[in-house]
């Protein structure tokens, strides 16, 4: 007994080399009664914390391959069938046809309408697989495909192309606003799980299929840079955002703010300026050569001649449509400019507030990531053409404000929960309602009830209580009735009307938020 | 890293400023609770619901039918599936006890049909899959109980990663949550037996044992060790009292009264489960069932123990034997077989030839039930003998483990799930001493790998690897953490062999890659598909080899080193 008595000792004094590492992760955290923090505490000492990062990205791969077993859009639902089938149909038609042919081909079924980046992606996810087996991809032939074969294909890609770069992002992210903000390991690898498990993404990726983790870690790629202060490959990496999805575009207008407000000279203006072109030039420039091709690839992803919003989504025109049927009073052309000018206003106020404190302040990371969430979301709320899915936008910078303040769990958790919900139309066509429960319990649980619903303010708690109460007694109207046979769409209204509401609150605070930001 | 030193224990002393040798941490014992691992791994078992399940689902869902539709009497006697029921009474009751639960919507879906071949949907999927996550309570219920019931920091800390690693254990995952069974439940009633023995409450591990019996009887190879520790440690007094006379003695050896109470409460257990099949007078149907010895010596896919690697080598001497013409003769010579055979084609490409033929063998001399009945015996009664001699708990365990041991690797038709029986007893003693976690990482890594050829679908694939994957890094690193050091330390072969050990381990990961490959390119490459037995093959014998040398490793320890199994040390 007493030699090991010496042994514990000896190892004390040992990792006492390692203190200044354990001073931080010992610091107070507000996680330290979440049940997330208890699973984690193990992997507290600095010793041990690489075993945590094994652990979080392992768990968050589990995470997805379990998801992964249920439905996914457009299964069995000849002859369009969905998402699913267009991400499949994409890699069929770029590995068997000349790249002249890519925006062209057969654009009444699954015509390819994302930029180059995806038709790169699918073409090379589509080469692996067909020395798999060619008759996942055989042309034309393999339309609506289906099997356990082909749907574990496609999603171990989509986790592949979540690990190699969402994930490590996120990672990289935390890692770095840790040292900046002094936030303890265990925090860092807190935010980073609660961020890359949270249920919308999982559930869109990996449930209904699509690859929107690729265009979200190129953006958090861009998002280390400018934090970095190296604005050249920040743009590069934005590049790589715009031109995997034209979604992320609505990051495009701070982007800009926020390099404008940073640069020192001319000449640094004139190195991002030519870094986007010769970046866009070298993405686009398999098609460059034909002024034809450049064109086609640019009303395939811009479809302005498409409606107002698309399905029913939680923004400002959709919910609103309800009210005053705009499509029947005004002509679409006039609903694009109306579109464009209430964008442009709704981003105005926030972006001048934005570019005369970060020009001033030395601190600029709280006001970047503010800034992103406010446009990225204002862009849901107001543009023309927004799909659902969209709203997984600004939920990673909203979800990213933990690491400028881990207090702020309730407001994020509870803009994300409502995220999710505001996706359960979808998620119920496709057959993951189980899923949605379980990964939306899952996030949740997680945190623990003491932070969601730790009390802030009377208004707050109104605010908070109140919607989570409205997506109970949703679920419940939904699971307990149909609705009339009058308003077959009454309860997706009545889910993107909450949906709405919490969204154009969360907006309100952010303005506010950025309004209040110290220089 | 190098002291795997209890670090909290320097914290709490530093904290509380005791440099000296008067610790007082042993007065306050955190509490660890199993609770947040249940309910995050109740989220994982919640998602796998609608994933591939196997027959054994289709198994159970016939024994609820029988049991609710069909009077006791004819429990035993129904055979209009081919699933019939063949685990002992009490699974029986307490299936018909689940079938009172069942809601009309999944009785319309068929549940409760006794039919040649289930007809069901996702209700009747959703309500087994939940009586087993339910059910699974028991475990996590009787490994708290573990948990609490140790009395210093260091053995709460020890106690809640045995616990942790066995709530979490990919085997049963992989069995019950994916494949379906209810292992969770009854290896909970197991759990509970050997706390018990732990809290020397030896009435109440006699009682759980015998209740474990009669749910299922593969628990028998473990009967051997219950006994013995129960017999010497509750019934008999070996103590000679020299002031008594020779004859008192000779009858104080029996503790008389705790015989009589031990054994009406083993009856008692054993009268209510068989006691109503004794009235139908069907005891007789009752064993045909539950011992059917028609089987072949390996299971379908061979499960990895002594007779894999027998049956691999057999293959090879085939091989020899057609491709050397020059081996004919000795070969021939030393194992007079019958060389027709050979010739025979359909005998050599079958996998099993239990099913085809009565011939297992073709080279090598044919393996009798009676053979691996006496082999399996010779070894538990080789590891009952120190448990006789010294009856303490880590004996018991350790003697437990040893028959589970036996029985695996020696008895008659093992299925590779048989492995939780060695995994689960030998979880308790890993942290009592570093040499064992060698034996211990060999034994749960290859006997965990080796059940995923139990799941063959390529969704599942990620779900099974990644855990099990996950698992491993968890509990190896926990298990280190946490693990006591010999008292005297190991010399250089030591460090060799664990690094062997991690090498062998590691080579698991090519095995696996290489035959996911073929697997993955099976329908490209016809050849593949004929080497479908190859595949099972790397696995039995991969992991066999691995099994075989854990039970080497840790029989060493068991009859060699003392200082492990001395608790009063």
């Amino acid at each position: 007994m007493a030699k090991t008595k010496k042994k514990a000792k000896g190892s004390g004094s040992q990792s006492s080399t390692h203190h200044h590492h354990q001073d931080s992760s010992t610091s107070h955290s507000i996680f330290k009664n979440s049940p997330v923090h208890d699973l984690l505490h193990n992997f507290e000492k600095a010793p041990d914390q690489w075993a945590a990062r094994y652990v979080l990205v392992m768990t968050a791969i589990l995470l997805r391959a379990a998801i992964g077993l249920g439905g996914y859009s457009g299964k069995a639902t000849p002859p369009m069938f969905g998402d699913f089938e267009a991400q499949r149909h994409w890699m069929e038609l770029t590995i068997h046809l000349p790249i002249s042919q890519w925006y062209w081909f057969d654009l009444q079924y699954w015509g390819l309408d994302y930029p180059p980046l995806t038709a790169y992606h699918s073409y090379i996810i589509g080469k692996i697989g067909s020395f798999i087996n060619p008759d996942w991809f055989s042309l034309n032939a393999s339309r609506g495909i289906e099997g356990s074969d082909i749907k574990f294909f496609m999603r171990f890609m989509s986790l592949v192309s979540e690990l190699v770069l969402y994930i490590p992002a996120v990672l990289t992210l935390a890692n770095l606003m840790g040292k900046k903000f002094n936030l303890s390991r265990m925090d860092q690898i807190i935010i980073s799980l609660l961020t890359i498990n949270q249920a919308h993404l999982v559930l869109i990726d990996h449930g209904h299929f699509q690859f929107n983790s690729v265009m979200l870690g190129f953006f958090i790629y861009a998002m280390i840079e400018l934090i970095n202060s190296s604005y050249v490959i920040a743009s590069v990496w934005f590049i790589g955002c715009i031109n995997f999805k034209q979604m992320g575009l609505y990051y495009s207008t701070f982007i800009f703010v926020f390099i404008l407000s940073q640069l020192k000279s001319f000449g640094q203006l004139v190195g991002v300026g030519v870094t986007v072109i010769l970046s866009q030039a070298v993405v686009l420039s398999p098609f460059i050569s034909d002024p034809k091709q450049a064109l086609q690839i640019l009303y395939r992803v811009f479809p302005f001649n498409r409606g107002l919003f698309e399905d029913k989504v939680a923004n400002f025109w959709c919910t609103t449509n309800v009210l005053v049927k705009y499509r029947e009073i005004v002509a679409p052309q006039t609903l694009s400019k109306m579109a464009l000018i209430t964008t442009v206003l709704s981003i105005l106020p926030m972006n001048i507030l934005l570019f005369i404190k970060l020009r001033k302040t030395k601190n600029v990371i709280p006001g970047l990531i503010y800034g992103f969430a406010g446009n990225s979301l204002a862009f849901y709320l107001f543009s023309f053409q927004v799909h659902e899915k969209s709203i997984l936008i600004p939920l990673v910078p909203s979800t990213l404000l933990l690491l400028v303040d881990p207090s702020l769990i309730d407001i994020v958790q509870w803009i994300n929960n409502v995220g999710t919900f505001s996706l359960y139309p979808l998620l119920k066509k496709d057959d993951l309602v189980l899923q949605y429960f379980v990964s939306n319990f899952l996030i949740n649980w997680l945190i623990g009830r003491k932070l969601l619903m730790k009390s802030r303010s009377m208004v707050w708690d109104l605010i908070i209580k109140g919607s989570y109460l409205s997506l109970v007694v949703y679920h419940i109207i939904d699971y307990t009735s149909d609705p009339p046979a009058r308003y077959p769409d009454l309860w997706v209204i009545l889910n993107i009307s909450i949906s709405f509401a919490a969204f154009a609150l969360f907006w309100l605070w952010l303005n506010f938020r950025i309004y209040k930001l110290k220089v | 890293m190098s002291a795997p030193a209890n670090n909290e224990k320097t914290k709490v002393a530093v904290s509380s400023k005791v440099t000296t040798e008067a610790p007082n941490y042993a007065v306050r014992v955190k509490k660890y609770s199993l609770f947040n691992i249940w309910v995050i791994s109740l989220t994982l078992k919640v998602l796998l619901v609608i994933g591939y399940h196997s027959t054994d689902f289709d198994v159970h869902r016939n024994w609820l039918a029988i049991t609710n539709k069909l009077p006791v009497s004819e429990w035993y006697l129904e055979k209009t599936s081919q699933w019939t029921l063949d685990y002992p009474p009490f699974f029986a009751y307490f299936e018909w006890i689940l079938s009172q639960f069942i809601p009309k919507f999944v009785r319309d879906d068929g549940c409760l049909d006794v039919v040649e071949v289930g007809n069901y949907g996702m209700p009747t999927v959703y309500f087994q899959r939940l009586t087993v996550i339910v059910s699974e309570i028991v475990l996590f219920l009787s490994l708290q109980w573990y948990m609490d019931s140790s009395k210093t920091h260091d053995s709460s800390r020890r106690s809640f990663v045995a616990a942790a690693s066995l709530s979490l254990s990919p085997g049963i995952l992989i069995i019950d949550h994916i494949h379906f069974q209810y292992n969770g439940l009854l290896y909970g009633f197991l759990v509970l037996a050997i706390v018990s023995a732990k809290l020397e409450k030896y009435l109440m591990c006699g009682f759980w044992f015998a209740l474990l019996l009669c749910f299922k009887h593969i628990y028998l190879y473990l009967a051997p060790a219950v006994f013995i520790y129960l017999l010497r440690a509750y019934c008999l007094n070996l103590e000679f009292n020299s002031k008594k006379s020779a004859l008192n003695n000779i009858l104080g050896l029996v503790k008389w009264g705790n015989l009589l109470t031990l054994g009406s409460v083993v009856i008692a257990v054993f009268v209510v489960a068989f006691g109503p099949f004794v009235y139908y007078n069907e005891i007789p149907d009752v064993l045909s069932r539950l011992f059917p010895f028609s089987r072949g010596l390996t299971h379908a896919y061979w499960a990895p123990n002594v007779w894999a690697i027998y049956s691999f080598f057999d293959r090879l001497l085939i091989q020899v034997y057609n491709r050397i013409p020059l081996s004919q003769f000795p070969l021939q010579k030393i194992f007079q077989f019958d060389p027709k055979l050979l010739k025979d084609s359909k005998l050599v490409n079958s996998s099993t030839r239990g099913i085809v033929g009565d011939i297992e063998f073709l080279i090598l001399p044919t393996i009798t039930p009676k053979l691996t009945f006496l082999l399996t015996l010779f070894y538990q009664i080789m590891a009952l003998i120190p448990l006789f001699l010294q009856p303490n708990f880590r004996r018991f365990v350790g003697a437990l483990t040893l028959c589970g041991y036996s029985s695996f690797l020696f008895g008659w038709h093992v299925h590779e799930k048989a492995i939780l029986i060695v995994i689960f007893p030998m979880t308790f003693l890993v942290s009592q001493d570093k040499r064992l976690l060698g034996p211990f990482n060999l034994l749960v890594t290859c006997g965990y790998v080796s059940l995923f050829p139990l799941i063959f679908t390529c969704n599942e694939w990620l779900v099974k690897v990644v855990f099990t994957l996950l698992w491993y890094i968890i509990f190896h690193f926990n298990f280190r953490k946490v693990v006591r050091l010999p008292k005297k330390l190991e010399g250089q072969s030591g460090i060799i062999v664990d690094r062997v050990i991690n090498l062998y381990i590691l080579g698991l990961i090519p095995m696996m890659t290489i035959t996911t490959l073929m697997d993955i390119f099976e329908h490209k490459f016809e050849i593949l598909k004929k080497l479908e037995f190859l595949k099972l093959m790397i696995y039995s014998v991969y992991c066999g080899i691995g099994i075989i040398s854990s039970w080497n490793g840790f029989s060493w320890l068991y009859f060699l080193d003392e200082a492990i199994w001395d608790i009063e040390a």
